[in-house]
């Protein structure tokens, strides 16, 4: 893989990057859905999930909403969270793809 | 999913709330209401104690270090770790085994000083403004001179070289939150 490019992420920004598409939600539905996207691979606690939000929102990938409730605030998908999504969407398939066929040839004889 | 209803104060919620008081304060502003709402949801969901606080523990000693090693002071502790490695290694491979355990012994207490006082000036908000960090220095410092005069000064009692160590590393530590502020206080970056 010589291509520049942004760095490979984390699976936990992943993860929340994929939570919020298409719909803000606040940290617990954000942790909700990660866990059931991940097929429960991925159980991630409050001191996790807003770590990595701090670092997301700093990197201009999610926005806060404004919200009145400081217990429970939104957030959501920037456009270029969105375009980095896609993106290692993109990478994952590539790695998926080339995984695939690597284990294919070398598991038939 | 339950709209932001007042919490029900358990115990539990109480627990996690001091627990927060762990993290930088800059951090806790911005979510400490957020992170108490979510304890409190998973509380809820949670089939079990022993399963909601081993979820819990885990997340607060994993993001508690990512804090910790994303600081200066952090850096500054890594730094300062990785200068003893290094010392150790040099005089390992200089003279051999010979100088070993005692350098182990002194390793091992300033680790030990290092953390004690990131400990307490964690839990008095900085060691200039402490009286116990003050004593418990002062203590320090008598018990190695004691040591010292009462074993012939050699420095070879394993105790006196973990009391030393301990004492370089509270100084150490000392030093790092005089230079990058006490931890928790600005020195997150």
């Amino acid at each position: 893989m010589s291509k520049s490019g942004p760095p490979p992420l984390t699976p936990a920004v992943f993860h929340i990057l994929l939570a919020l598409f298409g719909k803000d939600r606040h940290g617990y539905d954000i942790m909700q859905q990660v866990k059931s996207d991940s097929g429960d691979a991925v159980k991630m606690g409050p001191g996790t999930l807003y770590g990595s939000l701090d670092r997301m929102i700093e990197a201009g990938l999610v926005a806060r909403g404004d919200t009145q409730d400081p217990r429970r605030i939104y957030y959501r998908l920037t456009a270029l969270g969105q375009t980095t999504l896609r993106a290692e969407t993109e990478r994952l398939s590539r790695v998926a793809l080339v995984a695939r066929r690597e284990l294919k040839k070398r598991v038939t004889p | 999913m339950r709209g932001a209803a007042p919490w029900k104060e358990s115990r539990s919620l109480r627990v996690y709330a001091r627990l927060l008081e762990l993290y930088p304060p800059a951090f806790l502003e911005r979510h400490r209401a957020e992170m108490l709402q979510n304890f409190a949801d998973l509380e809820d969901a949670a089939s079990s104690k022993a399963a909601l606080w081993l979820m819990i523990g885990k997340d607060l000693t994993m993001s508690l270090v990512s804090h910790f090693f994303a600081s200066r002071l952090g850096h500054y502790v890594i730094a300062v770790v990785g200068a003893w490695m290094m010392l150790f290694a040099i005089g390992y491979l200089r003279y051999g085994s010979t100088p070993g355990h005692p350098a182990l012994h002194v390793f091992g207490g300033f680790l030990l000083g290092m953390l004690s006082m990131y400990v307490a000036a964690r839990s008095y908000g900085g060691p200039q403004n402490s009286g116990y960090v003050i004593g418990a220095f002062v203590a320090l410092i008598l018990l190695f001179t004691i040591g010292y005069l009462r074993y012939a000064g050699p420095l070879g009692h394993p105790i006196l070289q973990v009391l030393g160590g301990v004492l370089i590393g509270m100084l150490s530590m000392y030093i790092a939150t005089r230079v990058y502020g006490a931890p928790g206080h600005g020195s997150h970056a």
